[in-house]
């Protein structure tokens, strides 16, 4: 069999993204976000699954750097952080960046939806890209406030994560109540500021509900109850 | 006959890992005889004791470049942990709450090079001055002087105070004192420890009445004299660690015991403040150093002046 050149492509690049993350998510961020005062808890929660949606609330970058950070090596490639184009997908180059060194997947919010410069309004593919990483076997980490917002304010939760887990009731959710955060590093700072924070990850969920409204409700009620 | 001679670094680590044992074992065997809470809680409490002695006996024998980093560290995590939890400043002063920690790797190499002037001043009148300034700068006048107060007071209590504990080990070299800032780093920070448990423990014993019931309702007058009584006299006992006559070393102890008690007081009253020693158990992210080093928070620069002005 001989390998065709585009398939090395690809393996190279696959296995250079892998190292890249092994590299920032195991090696080189786990020391400052614990100087900066992040603790992590219940990491053992994520070892012994394969598949997840790690649903949690956000209030700054921070919140995804310590949730890769905590994934294992194995699935560290296959997770994505569903991130909004709206904001990371401004410039080609960062687009490449989130997607090489922090792994998102990019969605457009409803709200950011814009007609084309052709004209016609291009329809929210939004779900459909992360269901088709759900199908590949690939885990999310998805953030449905949408938003970082105001520090240590949880706002009201979108509903792509209710439409994903009715879709996919085999894979289960992982909540996680992130605290303190926003004040190491808030929306619209640069300068992280030690403060103690933590990350609190809960053990993995089937949703127990149908309807996409009372999922969304059960998820926010779990990540609430880790709160404490 | 094998004659061996201890020097006195070498007989205090006999003492604290002999106290060490035999609380460990003490309790150990008390547990299992008649367990309680009281027991489970000691047990817990002698888990931090060799994590903290470990921690200062290390810190006192290793290259002092690596002590004093060390000590460093302790002051980041005690300034991280107290703005952590107080809500008195203003959220947005964070940039401000940041130039805070930069001064404590200046403070540390104040101490480390012992221009004791410059250390002296530099938080009390330096970073007095500009953490003040830098809130002007921000031009928000609304409660600014909660942050002005606040700021300036943690790095007093968690910089300025730990980092004397750092400076005795850059004392100079006394004629007749061998043992130098080493033995008084230990000698220090074993008194003051040693303080919190006699009084926990004449408390327990004899305590009725109450000092200051709505800030430590432990802390009875029993307790708090047989504490002094105890430290007076371990402070007598351990006096080959210092350069002090006998009676400097019985002044010393009433100084460590009395300062000790103060720096308990303070930080114990700060915690109640943003209700945490109510709850009892430790909330998440909040890793308890405040907690290990709260008698030394004034018992440390107190005992640095006393030997500093008596022999250096």
């Amino acid at each position: 069999m001989r390998l065709s050149s585009s398939t090395l492509f690809i393996f190279c690049i696959t296995s250079l993204k892998f190292l890249v993350l092994f590299l920032i998510y195991k090696i080189l961020f786990p020391i400052p976000l614990r100087i900066l005062g992040i603790k992590i808890y219940g990491r053992k929660h994520l070892s012994t699954q394969k598949q997840f949606i790690l649903v949690a609330n956000h209030n700054s970058h921070l919140d995804t750097m310590s949730l890769l950070s905590s994934i294992p090596l194995d699935l560290l490639a296959k997770t994505h952080p569903v991130a909004t184009s709206q904001y990371f997908g401004r410039k080609k180059f960062l687009v490449l960046l989130s997607n090489f060194l922090v792994n998102t997947v990019l969605i457009q919010r409803k709200e950011d939806e814009q007609p084309t410069p052709e004209g016609q309004t291009e329809k929210s593919n939004a779900l459909e890209l992360l269901e088709k990483k759900l199908a590949q076997g690939h885990s999310l980490i998805l953030f449905p406030e949408g938003t970082r917002g105001q520090p240590e304010q949880m706002q009201d939760f979108r509903k792509g994560i209710g439409v994903l887990l009715q879709k996919f009731p085999n894979i289960p959710y992982i909540p996680v109540y992130i605290q303190g955060m926003g004040k190491i590093l808030p929306k619209d700072s640069l300068l992280p500021v030690p403060f103690d924070a933590s990350v609190s990850i809960g053990t993995a969920k089937f949703a127990q509900n149908e309807n996409i409204v009372e999922i969304v409700e059960e998820v926010r009620r779990e990540i609430l109850n880790l709160k404490d | 006959m094998l004659h061996f001679q201890m020097n006195e670094i070498q007989k205090m680590l006999a003492v604290i890992g002999g106290v060490l044992v035999f609380a460990t074992l003490l309790f150990w065997i008390w547990a299992k005889l008649k367990p309680s809470n009281l027991v489970t809680e000691m047990m817990l409490r002698t888990k931090s004791w060799w994590v903290m002695a470990s921690f200062f006996v290390t810190a006192a024998l290793v290259h002092p470049l690596i002590s004093f980093a060390a000590f460093a560290f302790l002051s980041f995590l005690a300034l991280r942990e107290l703005s952590s939890i107080s809500k008195n400043a203003r959220t947005e002063d964070r940039s401000i709450v940041f130039v805070a920690y930069l001064a404590i790797p200046i403070q540390y190499f104040l101490a480390y090079m012992a221009w004791h002037n410059a250390f002296l001043m530099f938080i009390p009148v330096f970073m007095f001055a500009l953490i003040p300034f830098l809130l002007v700068l921000r031009g928000q006048t609304q409660d600014i002087a909660r942050s002005m107060s606040v700021i300036p007071t943690h790095l007093m209590l968690t910089v300025f105070s730990i980092s004397h504990l750092a400076y005795l080990l850059s004392f100079p070299d006394l004629k007749g004192f061998e043992v130098g800032g080493r033995g008084l780093l230990l000698y220090v920070v074993f008194l003051t420890e040693m303080n919190d448990v006699f009084q926990f423990t004449w408390g327990k014993l004899l305590g009725k009445r109450k000092i200051i019931e709505k800030i430590s309702p432990n802390k009875t007058w029993e307790g708090f004299i047989g504490g002094l009584l105890s430290t007076i006299a371990a402070a007598y006992f351990l006096r080959f660690l210092t350069p002090f006559s006998d009676g400097v070393a019985l002044l010393c102890g009433l100084l460590i015991a009395c300062t000790g008690f103060v720096g308990d007081t303070i930080v114990s009253a700060i915690k109640r403040d943003f209700g945490l020693k109510d709850t009892g158990t430790l909330i998440k992210g909040h890793g308890g150093i405040l907690d290990r080093i709260d008698s030394l928070v004034i018992s440390a620069p107190f005992f640095f002046y006393f030997v500093y002005l008596l022999y250096y």
